[in-house]
């Protein structure tokens, strides 16, 4: 994907909205060492964070890996330069769900898991995903 | 007997009163009580981190504003409830933040009394109490019982808020085990995420950080684990009786209630997955 002007201003808001500063990373990749669910996010946070980087925000707002961080902040806690992938991940989320588009559908949950799955990971799951 | 003001949260109530009704109990019987404040809230369950979401706050800021009516110490259990109380705290403290805060502030009907310290059950047990205190209390020591303690992320992190323990490697479940006389268990995963509320719609995910974590904790040895919060065992002890239905994942109060002499009937065990009461019993701890 070309380098664009919007994509610049995308990553000024995501930078407003996760108060990170994207070009302190020096892509160590820590954090997408660290990250437990390294393997199954896509992008992981350092290529996340490059893409950012490159200019290249509307690849990493498409992405499903922003919707895979559970906010667990291993990678914030790991990183020599205090970039906090976590907050990053929450910034795109925010600016997705703010354009009224949601992730997750409440109404896709199941009668037997509603009755299961403790309610915080409800309200969690649909605060990080849903509008 | 020395009062908190206590903040059980809304799966306290339901799915994880086995979390709860022991905690109260074993408190009595360690020598502090557990005053519930009344009219709580829920606490948001998760936090939100992004700069400009002030809505997202009030539900805690005015959980913290009514305690600090109440006392100087909030008491939590459920790992989430203490991580957002805690960091919506902070973010109300922080240097330079005056004009959010104030806002916040004006935005909730109850007004900030006096300081309030949110503290997990487990430093209560820990600072207030002591271990030496409560060795003294432990009627049914837990002899032979190989342990795993499971602190996941939401009590260790990030750590300059939580100030808990070491992110990497936390101890202070480990140490009560010990007072309790069990044997806790080197346990290298024990502050990874097991995938949280991602169960909700990428039950996949979950299950494999979840699965990794507990064999993990089989291969050090453990028969069981231990944790603090309604989701973590969630995850961990309904994919353990899916697989090969070893290691029950116990709440820390639960273990502690035995150890301090509640009847088997105040346990809630009946909330767990599997039959860890016949764990239990094999163990001679029922």
């Amino acid at each position: 994907m070309a380098t664009s002007h919007s994509s610049f201003e995308l990553l000024e808001q995501v930078e407003a909205l996760s108060g990170q500063t994207v070009s302190d990373c020096y892509q160590c990749g820590c954090c997408t060492s660290g990250c437990p669910i390294g393997e199954a996010m896509d992008p992981p946070p350092s290529k996340a964070i490059r893409l950012l980087q490159l200019g290249r925000a509307q690849e990493l707002l498409a992405s499903e890996g922003i919707w895979m961080c559970a906010s667990c902040l291993v990678c914030g806690t790991r990183c020599p330069r205090a970039v906090d992938y976590a907050r990053i991940a929450e910034a795109c989320r925010a600016i997705i769900l703010r354009s009224r588009q949601s992730r997750v559908d409440p109404d896709t949950v199941s009668a037997p898991e509603l009755e299961e799955i403790p309610q915080q990971a409800f309200i969690a799951a649909f605060r990080k995903s849903s509008v | 007997m020395t009062k908190y003001v206590y903040y059980p949260g809304c799966t306290l109530y339901t799915k994880a009163r086995n979390l709860d009704l022991c905690a109260r109990r074993a408190a009595e019987k360690v020598g502090f009580e557990l005053a519930e404040m009344p009219s709580w809230n829920c606490c948001g369950a998760i936090y939100n981190a992004t700069s400009d979401d002030l809505a997202a706050q009030v539900g805690s800021v005015r959980n913290l504003a009514k305690a600090s009516q109440l006392g100087d110490k909030l008491v939590t259990l459920c790992a989430a409830c203490h991580n957002v109380l805690k960091r919506v705290q902070d973010r109300l403290d922080q240097p330079g933040n005056e004009v959010e805060s104030e806002r916040l502030k004006t935005f909730v009907d109850e007004k900030f009394e006096h300081p309030v310290k949110v503290l997990h059950y487990l430093e209560v047990l820990k600072n207030d109490i002591g271990w030496e205190a409560l060795k003294a209390k432990v009627v049914k020591p837990l002899t032979k019982l190989k342990v795993a303690s499971y602190y996941g992320c939401l009590m260790v992190r990030p750590k300059e808020v939580l100030e808990f323990d070491d992110p990497d490697n936390p101890q202070v479940m480990d140490d009560l085990m010990r007072v309790l006389g069990a044997q806790p268990t080197r346990f290298d995963f024990k502050a990874e995420c097991c995938g949280g509320y991602l169960v909700v719609n990428r039950r996949d995910v979950a299950k494999s950080a979840s699965l990794r974590i507990l064999d993990n904790a089989k291969s050090w040895g453990a028969e069981a684990i231990v944790t603090t919060c309604p989701l973590c065992q969630y995850n961990l002890d309904k994919l353990r009786v899916l697989t090969d239905g070893s290691l029950p994942v116990f709440y820390f109060t639960q273990l502690l209630g035995i150890a301090v002499g509640l009847a088997q009937g105040e346990l809630g065990l009946e909330h767990n997955a599997g039959d860890p009461a016949g764990f239990l019993k094999a163990k001679g701890l029922m």
